[in-house]
């Protein structure tokens, strides 16, 4: 307090002249601890599409429990509705279109000039994620989580561990950590077989049973004080993923190579079937993806400003960049407003094309999907928060997500050029959320 | 470019040695909204929103999948 | 020996006793973890005599304390005892570990200000007659005489009663080394307790805009607490507040320090005397408190 004199340096000073105070010796030292306490953070959130597309509704709450030593148990539960529909990767055209749905047991059509939309049913998923760290010895800590989620057609489970070591006065922190997950595919009308044409109503043989894929990544980071104000993070993650990683409802239209229209078909006499003729996609049964990830928070005194950049690149021949920033501005003592951006660019797979060609032999992998296209993607949002006398917070989030897709014009043919190509996406995020504790 | 980003991030590494502040600057650093993971329930809804609809994941540590959504 | 009428109550609540009683002008307990009534009885009776005992000595509101009789000398020497002495030399070192910012003789400068939640704050002319006054340095201490200025005043309230609540930990480890117990005058904690105690003691602190209501709940099994809070005695000026923590060197207190600060060290002297530094820092208490190394909790 003689301002040079460092704190650490004054208590010892202190405690020394305590004891000269009281005649006594070296004390034991003191054992104080809070009581543990529990807290959590709930959120609610609302997705919508325009155009009649994928609407969801998820809660989420997150608890985590403090104990003395620095240990921490987190336990988290999610469940959302998914209803709605998302692009099938059928092509518009100028006539309406019918399609066997992925059950096999009915159809559905879509008008003309609308890009055909799967006939996604309504699903509920749960996950339940629980996680562990603790400290390790002097500098580690370790935590370890575990991970379960199930839907009507999809269930995963996963578990990841990672070790982080402080140096240099806990400035710098270096982290490693591995992940695995197991996730089981059960298609509704089963897996379609690699590029299978789309049947009538009720015929078979297209499709096999359930399929499964394993997911293993490894991520090494480093989190480093630059300043009194600023913190930088930057991650490296590989990421490999194996078996089954196709789309079991997705689909490409096969086109005239002249007219660009897709191929007309009559359903066999007596049955419902499609329209024209379409394939089920096919991936690569292998994925490795490798991306690098910096994140920096800057205070300007009250406000804090975040950026991050990510870059991807994969095997698939995708490549993306991601850059996101936020800017936190204090309103009073106890409220903020946090205005976000983010802006998405990523170039599409190999094996992507808005459609398949007749007379052109069949390809190996193909994929309408949408999002493994070539498209940008921007989001603008705000989110306001407010804390209360009691030291619970509550927030709302605004989000507008806009996605624009780009198919080269070598790829398009005739009248596809008087249609929507691209299944551009625009969607609005509203989300409440609730911070609170217990004792 | 594999290589070139491990090397990248090696020689970042090593030139953190020195780099960062006593333990008594650390007051603006201890507010909740410069942790790095201040917000990890937003993250988690981003990141599903994110994985959900575009091909990359992930980044910021592990997660983005385990759904049927992609 | 006469029958002390100064009331002690003893009850035995939950799974130990709770002997309270009123010393140094605050609600004082303890809490003794031990079967027998014998055993609670003697040390509550035993700690509630080290906290009169000291109250009678040191408090300036005493006629027949000693600092009464220091503060009454105007400009004479006072020979002073060993424990005085231990005392003077503490606060001394204080002085100089805080460069002057906490003070015993600093008490006269509430003359000048009133702490009740106003805005009423004193002129820089106040302040300046009464700063001649103020200051360890102007003081003649060689062992065993204290001479103050005439006119200046000497006062142990920021170190009396965590002095009191050590004293008693300590001769309750010499009465029932044993036996673990806690000891609370008004809020000036310590736990005394034999070698490898695992019991341990739930310390409510309390939220500064709420009494009664805990912010926090801390489980001391041994060692201090001690609490420096401004709940009550601020001011509010130009839409700051400042506590009623003077800076001995200006006369002025410190803006911006926090509502309540709680600190768990191995002595409530040391924990007090962390409180009323951190107090003493402004904004930077946080700062100050992470850096020494204590565990502490603010509001």
């Amino acid at each position: 307090m003689s301002d040079t004199k460092n704190p650490a340096d004054l208590n010892l000073a202190l405690a020394a002249a305590t004891c000269a105070l009281l005649g006594i010796g070296a004390t034991e030292p003191v054992a104080a601890a809070e009581a543990d306490t529990w807290s959590f953070d709930s959120s609610l959130l609302y997705y919508g599409e325009s155009d009649d597309r994928v609407q969801d509704v998820s809660a989420a709450i997150s608890a985590q429990r403090k104990f003395d030593d620095e240990r921490v148990l987190g336990l988290s539960l999610t469940a959302d509705t998914l209803t709605g529909a998302s692009a099938s990767g059928a092509i518009a055209l100028d006539r309406p279109q019918t399609f066997t749905s992925p059950s096999g047991k009915a159809t559905y059509t879509t008008q003309a000039g609308d890009v055909p939309l799967d006939d996604t049913f309504k699903d509920t998923r749960f996950a339940l994620n629980a996680s562990w760290t603790q400290p390790l010895a002097r500098l580690y800590t370790v935590s370890g989580g575990l991970g379960f989620s199930t839907e009507y057609d999809y269930t995963h489970i996963g578990a990841n561990l990672s070790l982080a070591r402080d140096f240099n006065k806990r400035n710098t922190t270096v982290s490693a950590g591995l992940a695995w997950s197991q996730d089981d595919i059960d298609p509704v009308g089963g897996a379609p077989l690699p590029l299978a044409q789309m049947l009538d109503v009720g015929q078979g043989g297209n499709k096999a049973g359930s399929d499964s894929k394993d997911v293993l990544d490894f991520l090494v980071g480093l989190t480093q004080v630059l300043n009194r104000t600023t913190v930088l993070r930057i991650n490296y993650s590989y990421s490999d993923a194996s078996g089954y990683l196709n789309d079991p409802y997705k689909i490409l239209s096969v086109v005239d190579p002249v007219t660009g229209d897709t191929l007309t078909r009559t359903p066999t006499a007596g049955l419902q079937g499609p329209t024209g003729v379409y394939r089920y996609e096919n991936r690569p049964d292998s994925r490795v993806k490798q991306s690098l990830y910096a994140e920096m928070k800057h205070s300007f005194g009250a406000p804090v400003l975040r950026v991050a950049y990510r870059f991807m690149t994969d095997d698939w021949g995708i490549d993306s960049n991601t850059l996101e920033t936020s800017l936190r501005w204090p309103l009073g003592g106890s409220s903020y407003i946090e205005p976000q951006l983010r802006y998405y660019t990523q170039s599409e797979a190999d094996f992507y094309r808005a459609n398949l060609v007749a007379g052109q032999p069949l390809p190996q992998y193909a994929s309408a999907d949408f999002r493994l296209g070539n498209f940008d993607a921007t989001t603008v949002g705000v989110k306001f928060g407010h804390k209360t006398a009691g030291g619970n917070e509550w927030s709302t989030r605004l989000e507008y997500y806009q996605q624009t897709g780009d198919i080269p014009s070598d790829q398009i043919i005739g009248n596809q050029a008087n249609r929507p190509q691209y299944p551009d996406l625009s969607a609005v995020i509203v989300q409440f959320g609730y911070r609170f504790g217990l004792r | 470019m594999r290589c070139g980003l491990l090397i990248a991030s090696v020689l970042l590494l090593s030139g953190c040695a020195h780099v960062g502040v006593q333990p008594w600057e650390r007051d603006v650093l201890a507010k909740p909204e410069m942790s790095l993971d201040a917000d990890p329930l937003d993250a988690a809804i981003d990141d599903h929103i994110y994985f959900s609809k575009e091909a990359s994941s992930g980044g910021r540590g592990f997660g983005g999948g385990g759904c049927g959504c992609n | 020996m006469s029958v002390d009428p100064r009331p002690i109550s003893l009850v035995y609540e939950q799974d130990h006793w709770v002997g309270r009683f009123v010393a140094m002008a605050c609600p004082c307990e303890v809490l003794i973890d031990a079967p027998s009534s014998e055993t609670a009885q003697t040390l509550a009776r035993a700690i509630a005599n080290v906290a009169w005992r000291v109250e009678q000595k040191f408090s300036r509101y005493r006629s027949d304390s000693v600092v009464h009789a220091i503060n009454q000398a105007a400009g004479e020497a006072t020979a002073v005892d060993g424990e005085t002495t231990q005392l003077l030399d503490f606060a001394a070192t204080l002085t100089r570990l805080s460069a002057g910012r906490f003070d015993i003789t600093s008490g006269v400068l509430r003359r000048a200000w009133t702490f009740d939640g106003g805005s009423t704050v004193p002129s820089q002319r106040q302040i300046d007659d009464l700063m001649p006054l103020v200051g360890w340095d102007k003081v003649v201490w060689q062992r065993p005489y204290l001479t103050l200025q005439p006119g200046m005043q000497i006062d142990f309230g920021g170190i009396g009663k965590e002095y009191a609540v050590d004293s008693a930990a300590k001769l309750a480890g010499s009465l029932a080394p044993e036996v673990s117990c806690l000891v609370n005058f008004g809020g000036d904690i310590v736990v005394r307790a034999p070698a490898g105690s695992e019991r341990e003691w739930s310390v409510g602190v309390e939220r500064y805009d709420q009494s009664g209501v805990a912010r926090e709940i801390i489980k001391l099994r041994r060692g201090a607490l001690a609490t420096s809070g401004d709940s009550r005695r601020f001011v509010l000026k130009d839409g700051r507040r400042y506590s009623h923590i003077l800076d001995a060197r200006t006369g002025w207190p410190i803006p911006d320090a926090p509502r309540s600060v709680t600190v768990a060290a191995d002595t409530c002297t040391q924990a007090g005397t962390l409180t009323t530094l951190a107090m003493l820092q402004g904004a930077g208490a946080a700062e100050f408190l992470r850096t020494s190394g204590c565990k502490f909790w603010l509001q």
